[in-house]
């Protein structure tokens, strides 16, 4: 059979029509099946895109839920090069006003190398909306979380700052950080044909999650007062640093907490290490008479002595193991109540040597020296408390009046909390409780008692003594405050430099109100007073006189006697 | 051929079905789109809505921090001394406190709650006072 003309042609046509046909089909199955994975991958990767999210810092409240700090959020402006390489003049010319940078540094960012480059940060959302306006291609505006302090310097110490990282560095910041970091999330987003995100097809794949919220016990009114005082006094007396600690003796919470120098939290990084440095629990230093609390609480407990029990304070030169311990004003026969309101060292060191050294060893345990105090804060130490074995013939005479032991300013007003609350050693509370994104409470602290060291018949002997330190007869006149019982014990240390004493102090004082039933305490410390003046009554009694004043009038403590005429006029 | 064939008559049941089932599929058809279109608007809504939130989330933390500083002790008192107000917290001689109100105080006031309002005068009861003014002296 012999096919004509025409028969052949379409039989040409036919096959032609079906080697077209079978390559289209060759090639669909090498895009459909062979190429499969790798185009479905391109395709995906040129309409989806995945977002990330940041969970926004936490908040820090004070105890009245006033805000502390903050996260904000604000702009980077991100650009990339391989698309304003083309444009760059233009754009430096518009943005170097609004981002305040020069123009030759904006084009050589603008047209380097890389797709990805960070203008500026921090920029405001005023700034960003007018760059947003001028539509520049390969220009992004990318979010980003600050830290806000609305208060600058005001409990810094406490509060803590974080890096750029967002991560806290110091104070609260760092020892909660854990709860403050936000979670971050991602998404996956689908985006039409002008980049636009299509959110129907978005697919959440991990949600962020805000940080909790810190509540402190520090009171920002209370912090205010300390802070104030304290640079009144800083101003007045001229000292290289101070510590003024405020707390609730019965559940040992800190209302305040403030060292000088200091530093404004919202710029960290212009302050000096040593302004950064909490004092209060970074700093030992030895304790002077304010020490004597313990020996004495110690021996009351022991029943070694009573308040009456008569001690010969040697007219002031007590020669002990072939050095003579000296008081700062001659005395003869005092009680053990006078010892403590005259801040006799003798008279310290014959009551010491009457409990014995292993006593007096094991009351600086019970007291928590030597040790740290469990604050929540990051930087804490133990302080310097020898133990038993490693005492000079001398230790027993000179750790009564705070010498051959090292104590941080927490350490301190702890122990004299035990002294105030009946007896017990708390753990320094400065977290009430961390709570949900603006809701309810996730954990709540409580008060922690760590020892009992005294009772409360030897708290109450105790308190007894030291209510006659701020009056004419003791060592603290000045740190009396009109119309309320107080107790306390004033402190001069003198510095070691070199391995030597020298003609530094440190002038301190600890007291509580109101007498009967503490409800604040309260600890006032300046390192090397200037001006001639350096005793702890004279320096830092009216410090303590001031602070307690004012915090007792914030916090509505009724007074036990009415104001004189002559006190309200001096105020 | 044509001529053998028998002309059915219309059946009308047929037809009726027939356009019920097109008419279920353009329905379906349509209303499909319809919802798919509703969906990208509500999608582009969310989205709006979504820019709105976060950005008055944003002022928010901005607002809180500004408030938070207004009310700071500081600015308080750099505002009261910028106005010359002489404003000074009261001392405790100048401030009258009153007892914890006691079981008494508990009982009057539902006893003062539940008198009937002085209809016919249209005017309220009269509520006794139970505690005295807390007086401020400066």
């Amino acid at each position: 059979m012999t096919l004509n003309r025409q028969q052949t042609r379409v039989l040409l046509v036919l096959c032609g029509v079906s080697l077209l046909f079978t390559a289209f089909g060759m090639r669909l199955v090498q895009l459909q099946v062979w190429q499969r994975d790798e185009l479905a991958r391109l395709a995906a990767a040129n309409r989806e895109r995945v977002v990330h999210r940041q969970g926004r810092r936490g908040k820090i409240l004070d105890a009245n839920g006033n805000l502390l700090a903050n996260s904000q959020s604000v702009r980077i402006v991100v650009a990339d090069p391989s698309i304003t390489v083309s444009n760059a003049t233009t754009i430096a010319r518009q943005l170097s006003p609004l981002l305040g940078m020069d123009e030759p540094t904006l084009v050589a960012k603008l047209s380097g190398a890389g797709r990805y480059v960070r203008l500026k940060q921090k920029v405001d959302e005023e700034t960003a909306t007018k760059i947003r306006q001028f539509k520049f291609k390969g220009l992004v505006l990318e979010d980003q979380f600050v830290r806000s302090y609305p208060n600058g310097a005001l409990g810094s110490h406490v509060i803590g700052f974080v890096n750029h990282e967002q991560v806290g560095v110091q104070g609260i910041e760092a020892a909660m950080d854990n709860y403050l970091q936000g979670r971050a999330g991602y998404e996956t987003i689908e985006r039409d044909r002008k980049g636009r995100e299509i959110r129907v097809l978005r697919e959440e794949r991990l949600s962020p999650r805000d940080g909790y919220d810190v509540v402190l016990t520090v009171d920002q009114v209370i912090q205010h007062i300390a802070e104030v005082e304290l640079d009144k006094a800083m101003a007045e007396h001229r000292p290289q640093a101070g510590v003024v600690i405020v707390s609730r003796p019965q559940t040992g919470e800190i209302l305040a907490m403030t060292s000088r120098p200091t530093f404004n939290l919202n710029e960290p990084g212009q302050a000096a290490a040593d302004a950064r440095r909490n004092r209060c629990i970074s700093d030992v230093a030895e304790p002077g008479s304010t020490f004597k609390i313990v020996v004495c609480a110690g021996a009351l407990n022991e029943g070694r002595v009573t308040l009456a029990d008569r001690f010969n304070c040697e007219n002031g030169a007590f020669l002990y193991a072939g050095r003579v311990l000296h008081d700062a004003h001659p005395y003869g026969v005092l009680t053990v109540e006078e010892i403590l309101y005259h801040s006799s060292n003798i008279g310290a060191a014959k009551i010491a040597l009457q409990m014995g050294p292993a006593k007096v060893a094991e009351y600086v345990r019970r007291f928590g020296f030597g040790r740290k105090t469990g604050v929540v804060l990051p930087g804490e130490v133990s302080g310097i408390a020898h133990p038993l074995n490693r005492w000079t013939k001398l230790s027993i005479t000179r750790i009564p009046m705070g010498h051959e032991i090292a104590a941080t300013p927490l350490q301190m007003l702890m122990a004299m909390n035990a002294i105030a609350n009946g007896g017990q050693l708390l753990k320094p509370m400065l977290i009430r409780s961390v709570c949900e994104p603006g809701g309810g409470p996730v954990l709540k602290y409580a008060p922690v008692v760590v020892e009992t060291p005294i009772t409360a018949q030897t708290s109450r002997w105790m308190t007894t003594a030291l209510r006659k330190v701020p009056t004419p007869q003791g060592t603290a006149p000045r740190a009396a405050v009109p119309g309320y019982d107080v107790a306390g014990k004033t402190g001069t240390a003198q510095k070691i430099e070199n391995g030597q004493y020298v003609r530094k102090y440190y002038s301190s004082f600890i007291g509580y109100l109101p007498a009967d039933d503490p409800q604040i305490s309260i600890l006032v410390s300046l390192d090397d007073p200037a001006g001639g003046t350096y005793y702890g009554g004279s320096v830092a009694g009216p410090v303590f006189r001031e602070v307690a004043r004012k915090v007792a009038q914030y916090l509505g403590l009724p007074a036990q006697h009415a104001e004189s005429e002559t006190q309200v006029a001096k105020l | 051929m044509r001529s053998n064939r028998k002309r059915e008559p219309l059946r009308l049941g047929t037809v009726a079905k027939a356009l019920v089932v097109c008419g279920a599929v353009a329905v379906a058809g349509l209303s499909y789109v319809y919802q798919k279109n509703q969906l990208y608007r509500l999608g582009d809504e969310v989205k709006k809505r979504e820019a709105t939130l976060l950005a008055v989330e944003k002022r928010n933390a901005l607002l809180a921090a500004q408030l938070a500083q207004f009310k700071s002790p500081a600015y308080l008192e750099a505002r009261c001394q910028q106005y010359g107000l002489g404003l000074i917290p009261p001392r405790d001689s100048q401030v009258v406190r009153l007892p914890e109100p006691g079981r008494e105080w508990d009982l009057a006031v539902p006893q003062v709650a539940l008198v009937p309002a002085a209809a016919s005068s249209g005017k309220p009861a009269p509520v006794k006072k139970l505690a005295k003014k807390v007086v401020v002296h400066r």
